[in-house]
């Protein structure tokens, strides 16, 4: 494990956005879908924090309602986002589309689809630069030309379409973007998810890199544990929609207080255990579209009490600055001695 | 350029075998090889100058090889009705009727690609509700009973419009470019160039709507949110854009589909083009002037199917510039 | 950059369930007959043919008159006689016939041309494409060159020439659109099949001891058929269409009362500089129905068929 922490280690800086209680639902045919079910968590300024969690338990729905562009079907019930001192939710639609990307840019997962086919990829930041930074052509050439450097792309790709680039040039450029308006927080929603192993690590290198030098506060979605501990301060573990465990990454990592952190760690081969230690947790995430009463992780939880099954445990301080919502917090030290054994996550 | 080769030998393929269907159908079906190009009311060095020509007195097998390379020279026989070389009469009815489809088709996509994007942009709203339907019932109804109802309200009963025909009976030019811009014709384009307008618009109209809903889909109109870019900029630089593409190469392809069915509309109207001189051939048996002016349909047909295919290449960039890796 | 890769995204298991053959076939012809019940277009579409259907069918007892005889009055042709009279609730044309009987008579030969031209085109363009994506190689591009040629004959002007040669009658706008129009259909079976045969390669790999060939066809049915019918009922339309028009330009059965021959009639009678709406409006007002109806089913089918459409 490289480093679980940045510069700021220590001190506990202001956040930037504190999001408080946020809930999130889709209408389907299929009835509500609570992909996000009353989440809480900070990003302190100038820190990564990592967003972890199975596929589909809500953290794309959780980073993309912060810059409240969100599908038709989706609507932020209740909660706060405080970006800034100021409540995002509260803000009218011409207020927030002017804070979005100067102040709040995006990474997405997929590049590729997030960029105009019809346009060159140079065109589409100088898009950017002019429409929302006030550039004028030539100074946002300059800069797209800086912005690639910066990157590690070469400039003469700025000519090309957005066809001609390679996943992981995308990935970069997607990069740049984000940085053109120098925001202060930026989202990257699984930003090398699809991408080979070793440019993953290239480019978590190089956006590391210019988050320390920019003093950047991000926040990092993946479903990779090792990306979290390569590159995140802070971590929130979400399951089903809400926050399993929250704090600094080397507590949480080192010390997990939910068993479901427990069983994603084992889940994921890091540099330390060999890949044959693999342990993968039963079961499958519980329906969104059902309420459920007791803890969302009871059924597939190896440490499940009677009283997990009847109420849900709030996230409630553990340690200091490490949060979990679990009945069985305060046992977390023999749980953990547990989850090392495989036959705990084997069920009969 | 590998392509563009290939969907021209593709294009002459076609034509190649329309020409030897139209042979087959004319000579078999007319019952007498001689009766496809010979009328009998032609005087006796005429018939014995077409029985060389068209090599009638050959076998079929070697008729066709003459009746291709007649084709390759662009000659195509004498008119019955007309006595003329039927070359010379498709090139007279020709211009009006390229002139009668541009025209209209330009109207139509003018309306449609516009409206399409509105209608899409008004998705799940009564406007939408009463749109559809109506463009669809535009696209249901014949376009020659669109043109008997304008002709009915705007010629006859208020007397706006002339009932038919390019020109005013009489009327001169010094040059067929100074007939098509002269008042009396566009005066008298306008009837028939609606009533196909009417018809054609429904085409451009619901496909830019379903792109746009497809578009608007996607992720980078997402992302164009996300960067904070006016919903104009998101509308029309980018969905508006890309929804557009597959829009502009139908046009190419229903100026080759219009050239064709226009035969109604140029019915209703006497509008003296090539479809109204291929329904007024068949009428009366002219055979050759039928034959030539299905040939010469098809010929626009296919090379406007050639041409959107190109256009279709050139105008996205993802097949127009090829992958650098 | 070193060499990169799009990882395509895992699939998880059960994303594509088996089922039994027959249960598959069921399942597709539930889904046709389930749509109109939950698309109101298609509702409305489904209802305009019902009632079209039964007005042909019961057309001699609806209809006043036979539709062409030459009706006299106080010993005087009938003729031209203004519509919502007590006799003519549509007036008669100029030879004085009922223009409502016409229009009674008329949906028999719509519906006869259109439903024979849509099962003959939706039969030949699914036999075709079947044939072409099932065995491929040689017969597959045969096939679609031949498809080629034929999308590349102007439609209207090929009826109107195959009319001339052919003796006037509703059964060569059937045969012309026979001919042409099967290559859209049969395009659209075909990549179908050559989708559904690439998952029949994998499911065979996995079960060992069916043939691939059963596989396909336990495959093909139940995605083939609502496809077909979907181009079917565009067919409908398009043979309605069609038959208007080359009866309007005079090349259709003159003894056959259709709405393309009422059409004709007014258009050759004056209707339009005399302002008798009631002679040539009726006619097209039903011709769009008809064919606005196919329009509703098929869009229905569309929303199961590409369901990327509906959000
Ligand atoms: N547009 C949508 N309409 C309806 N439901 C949706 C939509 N998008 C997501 N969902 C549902 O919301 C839940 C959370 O989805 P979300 O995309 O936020 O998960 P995720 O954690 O980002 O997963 P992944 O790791 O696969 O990206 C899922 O159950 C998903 O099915
Ligand atoms: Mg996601």
């Amino acid at each position: 494990m490289k480093k679980f922490c940045s510069q700021n280690c220590g001190t506990s800086p202001l956040s930037i956005l504190s999001i408080q209680d946020l809930h999130v639902y889709y209408e389907t045919g299929r009835g509500t879908t609570r992909a996000v079910d009353g989440v809480t968590f900070d990003v302190p300024e100038g820190h990564v924090v990592g967003l972890v969690g199975e596929s589909g338990c809500g953290k794309t729905t959780a980073a993309r309602a912060i810059t409240r562009v969100i599908p038709k079907s989706a609507s932020i019930v209740s909660g706060r986002i405080i970006y800034d001192g100021k409540d995002l939710l509260q803000l009218s639609n011409r207020d927030m589309a002017a804070l979005r990307w100067r102040e709040i840019a995006f990474i997405p997962q997929s590049a590729m689809n997030s960029l105009d086919p019809v346009y060159r990829v140079g065109s589409q930041i100088i898009e950017i630069l002019r429409d929302r930074g006030g550039f004028d052509r030539q100074r946002a050439r300059r800069r797209a030309v800086e912005l690639f450097e910066m990157v590690g792309l070469d400039d003469k790709r700025l000519r090309d379409y957005p066809h001609q680039f390679s996943g992981g040039m995308r990935q970069r450029a997607a990069i740049a973007f984000a940085l053109a308006l120098e925001p202060r927080l930026i989202i990257a929603d699984e930003p090398v998810t699809a991408l080979d192993v070793i440019v993953q690590r290239q480019i978590l290198d190089t956006f590391k890199d210019l988050q320390e030098r920019l003093g950047l506060s991000v926040i990092l979605v993946t479903h990779d544990i090792s990306v979290v501990a390569f590159s995140c301060d802070e971590v929130v573990v979400m399951y089903a929609g809400q926050v399993a465990e929250a704090g600094p990454t080397a507590a949480v990592l080192a010390e997990p207080v939910h068993p479901y952190t427990m069983g994603l760690y084992n889940a994921f081969p890091d540099l330390q255990r060999s890949a044959g230690t693999l342990v993968p947790i039963d079961g499958n995430p519980p329906d969104l579209t059902l309420t459920q009463t007791g803890c969302r992780f009871a059924d597939r939880c190896p440490f499940v009490l009677d009283e997990c099954e009847r109420e849900a445990p709030s996230l409630i301080q553990a340690n200091e600055g490490h949060t979990a919502a679990c009945w069985r917090r305060g046992e977390a030290a023999a749980l953990r001695r547990q989850a090392e054994e495989v036959t705990t996550w084997q069920r009969s | 350029m590998v392509r563009v080769v290939n969907r021209l030998l593709h294009m002459l393929f076609v034509l190649w075998a329309v020409a030897t269907i139209m042979f087959f159908m004319f000579r078999l079906m007319t019952g007498n090889p001689l009766a496809a190009y010979i009328d009998t009311n032609f005087t006796l060095e005429q018939q014995e100058a077409l029985l060389v020509q068209f090599g009638l007195d050959k076998p079929l097998w070697q008729q066709y090889f003459i009746y291709i390379g007649n084709l390759l020279q662009g000659e195509l026989g004498q008119s019955f009705f007309y006595r003329k070389p039927v070359g010379e009469v498709l090139m007279n009815a020709f211009p009006n009727t390229i002139v009668l489809t541009m025209g209209a088709l330009v109207v139509a996509y003018l309306f449609g690609i516009p409206v399409g994007a509105y209608l899409a942009w008004k998705r799940g709203t009564w406007i939408e509700g009463v749109g559809i339907p109506t463009v669809l019932a535009t696209r249901a109804a014949p376009e020659f009973w669109l043109g008997m109802i304008l002709l009915a309200v705007f010629a006859f009963n208020l007397g706006w419009f002339p009932s038919g025909g390019a020109n005013t009976a009489g009327a001169e030019f010094n040059s067929e470019f100074a007939r098509f811009t002269s008042v009396d014709f566009l005066w008298h384009l306008v009837l028939p160039a609606l009533s196909l307008a009417l018809y054609l618009q429904g085409l451009p109209l619901l496909l830019m709507r379903s792109n746009m809903l497809e578009v608007m889909q996607e992720e980078f109109v997402t992302m164009a949110r996300m960067k904070g870019l006016s919903e104009w900029a998101i509308i029309m630089r980018h969905a508006a854009r890309n929804a557009l593409l597959p829009v502009v190469t139908t046009f190419a392809l229903s100026i080759g589909l219009s050239v064709g069915g226009n035969v109604v509309v140029e019915t209703v109207f006497s509008w003296p083009g090539l479809g109204r001189l291929l329904v007024g051939a068949v009428a009366s048996s002219d055979f050759p002037l039928a034959q030539g002016a299905f040939l010469l349909i098809t010929l626009v047909l296919v090379s406007m199917n050639f041409i959107a295919d190109l256009l279709y290449h050139v105008l996205d960039p993802r097949v127009s510039h090829g992958s650098n890796n | 950059m070193a060499a990169t890769t799009d990882a395509a995204p895992a699939l998880g298991p059960g994303i594509y369930r088996r089922k039994t053959k027959t249960q598959r076939v069921l399942n597709a012809l539930n889904g046709m007959v389930a749509v109109p019940m939950r698309d109101p277009f298609a509702l409305v579409g489904l209802a305009i043919y019902v009632v079209f259907v039964l007005v042909a069918i019961f057309a001699p007892q609806i209809a006043p008159y036979d539709p062409l005889e030459i009706l006299f009055a106080d010993g005087k042709l009938a003729s031209n006689i203004p519509p919502l009279t007590d006799d003519h609730v549509l007036g008669t044309t100029n030879l004085g016939r009922d223009i409502y009987s016409q229009l009674v008579f008329g949906t028999r030969s719509a519906l006869i041309i259109g439903l024979s031209a849509a099962f003959i085109v939706a039969a030949l363009g699914t036999l075709v494409g079947l044939l072409a994506g099932y065995f491929g190689g040689l017969i597959d591009t045969i096939m679609m060159r031949i498809a080629d040629v034929a999308l590349g004959i102007p439609f209207l002007p090929f009826v109107i020439v195959l009319a001339a040669f052919l003796d006037p009658s509703v059964w060569n706008i059937v045969l012309a659109m026979a001919l042409l129009l099967w290559p859209n259909t049969a395009r659209v079976v075909r990549s179908q099949v050559l989708t559904v045969r690439e998952r029949a390669f994998i499911d065979a790999a996995r079960v060992t001891g069916s043939s691939t060939s059963r596989i396909i066809f336990q495959h093909v049915a139940p995605n083939i058929l609502p496809l077909s019918f979907l181009y079917g009922s565009i067919a409908i339309g398009w043979a309605i269409l069609t038959e208007a028009s080359i009866s309007f330009l005079g090349f259709g059965d003159s003894n056959v009362v259709s709405w393309g021959v009422m059409l004709q009639d007014s258009f050759l009678s004056q209707a339009l500089s005399r302002g008798s709406y009631h002679w040539f409006l009726p006619p097209g007002i039903c011709i769009i129905l008809v064919v606005v109806a196919g329009f509703f089913i098929s869009r229905g089918y569309e929303e199961i068929l590409f369901p990327k459409l509906r959000d």
